[in-house]
């Protein structure tokens, strides 16, 4: 029985727990794990001092793993074995990764599923696994820092990663034995970690987050209104980063040293170099280029004019968001920098330039996802109760089906707030078509080539009908975390299929438990239907709390007739749980109860006399 | 506190159930409900709770989306009025039809044009304008009660949703050929 309890108001009858949990930046280039300890989000330094992990993994013959700084210390000399950039590959298939042919030096291996493996002297390693060897090790670390085990941890992923990345980037996770709270995006971490949502002067304000990582470039927009982010609209190229940078220098260099091809070594020590001179370009107007005994000058204007369409891009995805948004740039209040390749002077100059403000460069720009995601996840776990800062997010890229003629049809258009569920009603074009092949695609283009492919499943056993009398309802649901769920409906005959959006380039099923799959479909009907569900256990429980004391004392208690009775109200009760609605079961259930209540007053008298029997009567005055 | 799925989606959001729209009373109220259903507010609770509220923020979204948007708030007032759309309904209006074929044309050739992006935008400006023609008498056909005219004009505004999301989608190739 429940007691009351008394507490101060406002105070939590238990003693509140802290819950260890982090925030996780998976970057492309680096890495960091970042806690919340005695009110301050600080990221974790590992043994010698060091906050960013490289996110390179280095493996052995021998089974021996080495990940971060000693790992990358190898690019040069094991390369085959020493695996960078890993997040470029996560959620790729095998076609995506033959345009990296060339830019990586990785020898790439098919496999059963369509997830491309990397050859290496300890086996053939997915990036899931080897993302999982980083989070591995910022387990480690968090964990021998802050003394415990991590409950649970939120990870950023960039804006624009699809349902693939997104599935995969969980997938490495669970490899990693982490619970994630929330994947949660990148520049919404970073506005987080700025506080914006703190400031208390206006009703609400426009936040535009500029990220410029190693590997992605992801522009957002986001509402902030009484500590509610809403994303507004987010936008930006998967395939854009720092790195390219890097690569417009490095192929600078070739030319300055007459050559169109080199051997990977040689690659490898100008794109170390082609980096270098990009860093110090960040202070100085001017740096020497050294490769191989080559020397050549190299000045910050040259470097401007060789990096300039790729600056403009951002610059136009940057419109192309606040389009979406249907804003203009003066709605704008704040922009936030984020990512280390946003120090690059030139970055930050025409970033003031478009949006005609300076921007926020005060937390360190490597630093600032990781811090963001650490508030976000001590909140999830639960350690800040009063906090009314809650994080709303949109579905970065438009899913749709293919539809007759190659093209697609969208279903849930991009920057639509989650989780949502959309359906769709889709018919034959064929007389007598028995079933209808479900092809999902994610993307914003027309044609079916042009948007990335997430799955395929058939709809089968569709009754024989004449082309466009069957109706098929497609329902499209997205979780919190952006995961997509595809299920099909007959809606005649009730025939359906269905399939989690992960088998083309995430983990094979077996190694994956299920994640959310019951149907949200039509939540009224869900909601009903776990209503009767419910309804139908407690008609159950009745039955056997009935069947369990006539077992015990059924024939000491009742007469024939008064067994009689209870056994018709007993076999009413058990028809119409098989086939009542929520409230007729409700009823029978009553209606059970009270035919059975002169035998439940019986037994509790009965139970009252064998607890008092034998004992003294004095003793129940205490 | 579990959400009435009963009430209608202006229901839901503490709205007039109408055409004309008070966004910032949707969006104050969107996040005051999002606030107590988010399943970030069941991180430790139990499966079930959270995956209600999986589906309660779902259906927010859902109504959220069905209301910011002129033609499905449209659409969704006649539903209300026990109006049927079915998936082969179209609009028989042959000026009308000849006229989005004349917009489509003109923004074939604009893509050609050596100002193309500027003929776009007017174009997609043009486009703006014709919704809210439309938008008007779709008003003025429901509040009269001509409730198949007000079903005409929401099909029709389904022409013109095409054609934005045409018109976006060149702004936006002809952005991305910029550094091509």
């Amino acid at each position: 029985m429940a007691l009351l309890q008394i507490s101060e108001p406002g105070m939590s009858t238990a003693p509140h727990q802290h819950r260890l949990a982090a925030g996780i930046d998976l970057g492309t280039t680096n890495s960091l794990v970042a806690s919340v300890r005695s009110g301050d989000a600080t990221t974790l330094a590992d043994d010698k001092g060091e906050h960013l992990l490289p996110s390179v993994v280095r493996y052995f013959d021998n089974g021996a793993i080495l990940v971060g700084q000693q790992a990358q210390a190898a690019l040069t000399d094991d390369l085959q074995n020493t695996i960078a950039s890993a997040k470029r590959l996560l959620g790729r298939g095998v076609a995506d990764v033959k345009t990296f042919n060339g830019v990586l030096p990785y020898e790439f291996v098919k496999s059963d599923s369509n997830v491309p493996l990397i050859r290496t002297v300890a086996g053939d390693k997915s990036p899931i696994e080897v993302s999982s060897e980083i989070l591995k090790t910022l387990k480690a670390r968090a964990e021998n820092t802050l003394g415990g085990d991590l409950k649970g941890v939120v990870i950023t992923v960039p804006a624009y990663f699809d349902d693939a990345q997104r599935q995969a980037t969980k997938d490495a996770a669970r490899l990693a034995d982490l619970t994630v709270y929330r994947l949660l995006n990148e520049p919404t971490a970073a506005a987080v970690a700025y506080g914006l949502d703190q400031e208390e002067a206006l009703d609400e304000k426009i936040i535009a987050v500029y990220d410029l990582g190693g590997g992605t470039f992801d522009i957002s927009i986001l509402r902030l209104n009484r500590g509610v982010f809403e994303v507004l609209a987010t936008g930006g190229d998967s395939a854009l980063g720092g790195d390219d940078f890097d690569h417009a220098i490095a192929e600078w260099i070739l030319q300055q040293l007459g050559e169109t091809s080199a051997d990977q070594q040689t690659l490898r020590k100008i794109m170390v170099e082609a980096r270098r001179v990009k860093e110090v370009l960040s202070d100085k107007e001017e740096v020497n280029v050294s490769v191989k005994g080559f020397e050549v000058s190299f000045s910050r204007d040259q470097f401007c004019q060789l990096v300039e369409p790729l600056v403009k891009k951002t610059l136009f995805a940057c419109r192309r968001a606040l389009r979406d948004a249907a804003l203009e740039k003066e709605d704008v209040m704040d922009v936030v920098m984020v990512g280390g390749s946003t120090r690059m002077p030139i970055i930050r100059e025409r970033v003031e330039a478009f949006f005609e403000q300076p921007p926020h460069v005060d937390i360190d720009p490597d630093k600032v996802v990781a811090v963001g995601a650490a508030i976000q996840a001590d909140l999830l776990a639960g350690n800040k109760p009063d906090s009314e800062m809650l994080l709303l997010d949109v579905i970065p890229l438009s899913l749709g089906l293919e539809t007759y003629g190659g093209l697609v049809e969208k279903i849930i258009a991009r920057n639509t707030t989650i989780p949502i569920a959309k359906a769709q009603e889709f018919t034959t074009f064929k007389d007598n078509q028995n079933a209808m092949t479900i092809h999902v695609l994610q993307g914003e283009r027309e044609t079916v080539e042009e948007n990335r492919s997430l799955a395929k499943f058939t709809l089968r056993g569709i009754p024989t009908m004449v082309a466009g009398a069957a109706r098929i309802k497609v329902t499209f649901q997205v979780d919190a975390d952006g995961l997509l769920n595809v299920s099909a409906e007959e809606q005649l005959t009730g025939v359906k299929s269905a399939i989690e959006v992960k088998p083309s380039y995430g983990l094979s099923d077996n190694q994956i438990e299920t994640m959310i799959t019951d149907s949200m479909t039509n939540a009224k009907v869900d909601m009903e239907a776990r209503k009767l569900r419910e309804q139908q256990v407690e008609a159950d429980r009745t039955l056997e709390a009935l069947d369990s004391a006539m077992a015990n004392d059924g024939d000491d208690l009742l007469s024939e007739d008064e067994k009689k009775t209870l056994s018709e109200a007993r076999a009413n009760l058990v028809a119409i749980k098989a086939s009542g609605t929520t409230e007729a079961i409700e009823t029978a259930i009553k209606a059970m109860e009270t035919a059975a209540a002169f035998y439940v007053a019986r037994r509790m008298d009965g139970n009252i006399r064998t607890a008092m029997a034998g004992k003294d009567i004095n003793k129940f005055k205490d | 506190m579990s959400l009435n799925f009963k009430q209608n989606y202006f229901e839901l959001f503490s709205l007039p159930v109408q055409f004309p729209l008070d966004k910032r009373l949707l969006a104050h109220n969107f996040r005051a409900l999002q606030s107590q259903h988010h399943p970030d507010r069941f991180a430790h609770g139990t499966d079930q709770e959270r995956r209600i509220a999986v589906q309660t923020t779902g259906y927010i979204n859902e109504a959220n989306e069905e209301l910011k948007s002129p033609r499905l708030r449209a659409r969704y007032l006649l539903i209300l009025q026990q109006v049927d759309f079915e998936l082969c309904d179209t609009t028989h209006d042959m000026l009308f039809l000849m006229h989005q074929m004349e917009t489509r044309e003109a923004l074939e050739v604009a893509e050609q044009a050596d100002n193309a992006l500027e003929q776009v935008d007017q174009i997609a400006q043009q486009v703006k304008h014709g919704v809210a023609s439309i938008e008007n008498s779709f008003q003025q056909h429901l509040q009269a009660g001509n409730l198949s005219e007000a079903k005409d004009a929401v099909l029709k505004m389904r022409f013109y949703e095409r054609l934005n999301d045409e018109a976006k989608r060149l702004q936006e190739k002809l952005e991305d050929e910029m550094f091509a």
